[in-house]
């Protein structure tokens, strides 16, 4: 276990400096800051274009750092003879990418942390609600975006442990697209009961594949109060175990192709 | 003595579709004993690293076996006990040489910050400790790179390319280093192309070329074959010649006459002989076999192994 969170903090330690990921945080607390100047140009409520914009930088921010984050780390490591120095110590290669995955998932964590500490303040600042039951009903869609970026950097990880990066970089985004445009489709095809047992089946597979990023857009009762989650806790609960299962599964096919992989 | 790293044909092959599989590392059958520095050779691409990476449980052999401290490769428990620096290491640069001591030791359960201290001490950067990895020379961050191999106190360290780019002073100084394992009881495995110092520091030599080892054994013993030259004034040609003396040439020259032959061969008798005849001894130079003789002359040669090797002039390059 102390290998393992060795590897993770000094992996949070490298992430944390890295410019790239720097600027594109940068980038996204800015467009944060100025959001609510944006939000005039609309003709709808002010509320509900902020939150919604808000939301959507936040989801969006993340979702490129976690890519860009995560696709380059096994392959740097290699590149920079970095995991020749760890492996030679009694490090297990599972040990090191679960600590890789951690650190990642812990800097991707307090990125995102600052974000929605932006996103609070400013909302908080412009909401003619300023109770705290209104402001912590914001944090809520940031808390599963985590647990979506979690997700997808488990994708980005277990891609890189046989990928270059540049075709991890447009696997991981093109696996993020799906899941989170084509997947909600899928799920309605296998549930509908006209569609044919052929595509039914074929749905069923590709929405077992394909991990459910879609689950955790849970913007819309937030932007919009009259929607509501039916069950929320519970809907909060299901897919975050769903999405801590999936992790699990790639992390262990991830495990088995780099314990056998030449580095 | 007891092997520290002991292999049995262990081979490397990589499938190319060009040429098929290829063996990177063949049929190796390598023996280091504990406490000996063993340097081992070969121009670039000869299956140096590979052989390294293999013994570590980096990569995978193909076939064959090999044994570290007694233990199969790959064996964790053997990890404890042995170290690497790399070739051209890098290391966090966000980390100072302190937080880096720091990380390496926690791998090993070791929290000892008076050990970190005495180890970077012990490579001499002690007043450095504070400044990151990136503000580091080569040479510091070679000698940081010894000081991490060091930490869990191994009975055996795997150094590729130890003085590899680095100034005439820190190659001293991690010469030094190397030569101060030795006294402490540790097994040293060099990887090096910096032959004159792989002859100053080691007691045994393997050349590896095209994944084959040419030749394996004791450095005094794949030296041997050097030539004494002695210059005598006072006497002719035809005196030492009469000496008879197997496998030596003799010449004239403008102080003298020269005589050379074989270092086995006792420089006294002739000596004794010249001053016998009135005769007067000018000079007597041990011409030794140079470990770069060698290393040429194992590279380029056909004859060993069978194989064409290098160039001479690409195995001349790689000597300097």
């Amino acid at each position: 276990m102390r290998q393992i969170l060795s590897i993770a903090t000094t992996t949070v330690g490298e992430a944390i400096r890295r410019r790239v990921l720097l600027i594109i945080l940068l980038i996204g607390v800015l467009f944060l800051v100025v959001a609510p100047g944006l939000g005039v140009l609309s003709a709808r409520s002010e509320t509900v274009v902020l939150r919604g914009m808000m939301l959507g930088i936040i989801q969006l921010t993340s979702a490129v750092i976690a890519i860009v984050l995560t696709v380059y780390m096994i392959p740097n490591e290699i590149e920079r003879r970095t995991i020749y120095t760890i492996l030679s110590k009694p490090v297990q290669r599972w040990q090191f990418l679960i600590g890789k995955y951690l650190g990642a998932v812990f800097s991707l964590g307090l990125m995102m942390a600052l974000m929605t500490a932006v996103l609070v303040f400013v909302f908080w600042l412009q909401a003619s609600d300023q109770s705290l039951a209104a402001v912590g009903a914001m944090v809520k869609a940031p808390t599963m975006y985590f647990v979506q970026m979690s997700l997808l950097a488990a994708v980005a990880i277990f891609f890189s442990t046989f990928v270059a990066p540049l075709v991890n970089f447009f696997l991981t985004g093109g696996m993020y697209l799906l899941g989170s445009l084509f997947n909600p489709f899928f799920q309605t095809l296998q549930e509908n009961q006209g569609t044919h047992p052929v595509t039914k089946a074929f749905a069923g597979i590709v929405n077992t594949i394909l991990p459910n990023f879609a689950n955790y857009n849970v913007q819309n009762p937030i932007i919009n109060p009259t929607q509501v989650i039916q069950n929320e806790s519970r809907y909060y609960l299901e897919v975050t175990f769903y999405g801590l299962f999936y992790i699990g599964i790639l992390l262990v096919a991830g495990i088995l192709i780099f314990d056998r992989r030449e580095v | 003595m007891a092997a520290a790293i002991e292999t049995k044909q262990l081979t490397k092959s990589y499938k190319s579709r060009a040429a098929g599989n290829i063996n990177v590392v063949d049929n190796l059958d390598l023996h280091v004993e504990e406490g000996e520095i063993f340097g081992f050779l070969g121009p670039n691409g000869a299956g140096k690293t590979t052989t390294i990476k293999m013994l570590l449980g980096i990569i995978y052999p193909t076939s064959g076996e090999g044994f570290v401290l007694g233990k199969e490769i790959g064996d964790m428990a053997v990890h404890r006990l042995i170290s690497y620096l790399p070739e051209r290491p890098y290391y966090y640069e966000h980390m100072t040489g302190l937080e880096l001591l720091k990380f390496y030791g926690s791998l090993f359960g070791i929290y000892d910050e008076a050990k970190y201290r005495a180890l970077l001490e012990k490579v001499n950067l002690h007043r450095d400790m504070t400044k990151t990895i990136s503000q580091y020379s080569k040479g510091m961050q070679q000698r940081v790179g010894l000081a991490q191999s060091l930490l869990n106190d191994p009975k055996l360290l795997f150094l590729d390319e130890p003085t590899g780019g680095l100034d005439p002073i820190a190659h001293r100084e991690i010469r030094d280093l190397i030569l101060s394992f030795r006294d402490e009881g540790r097994t040293v495995f060099i990887s090096s192309h910096e032959l004159s110092e792989v002859e100053l520091i080691c007691d045994r030599v393997a050349i590896i070329n095209k994944g084959i080892i040419e030749r394996q054994g004791k450095l005094t013993e794949l030296l041997h074959g050097g030539r004494i030259e002695i210059t005598v004034g006072g006497v002719d040609e035809a005196f030492l010649k009469g000496l008879n003396i197997p496998d030596s040439n003799i010449r004239g020259l403008p102080v003298g006459v020269l005589m050379d032959m074989p270092e086995e061969q006792d420089p006294n008798g002739i000596i004794d002989a010249v001053r016998n005849r009135k005769g007067t001894v000018i000079s007597v130079v041990p011409r030794r076999k140079r470990l770069e003789d060698l290393f040429v002359e194992t590279v380029t040669n056909p004859a060993l192994g069978g194989k064409p090797s290098v160039p001479p002039a690409v195995a001349e390059e790689i000597v300097k």
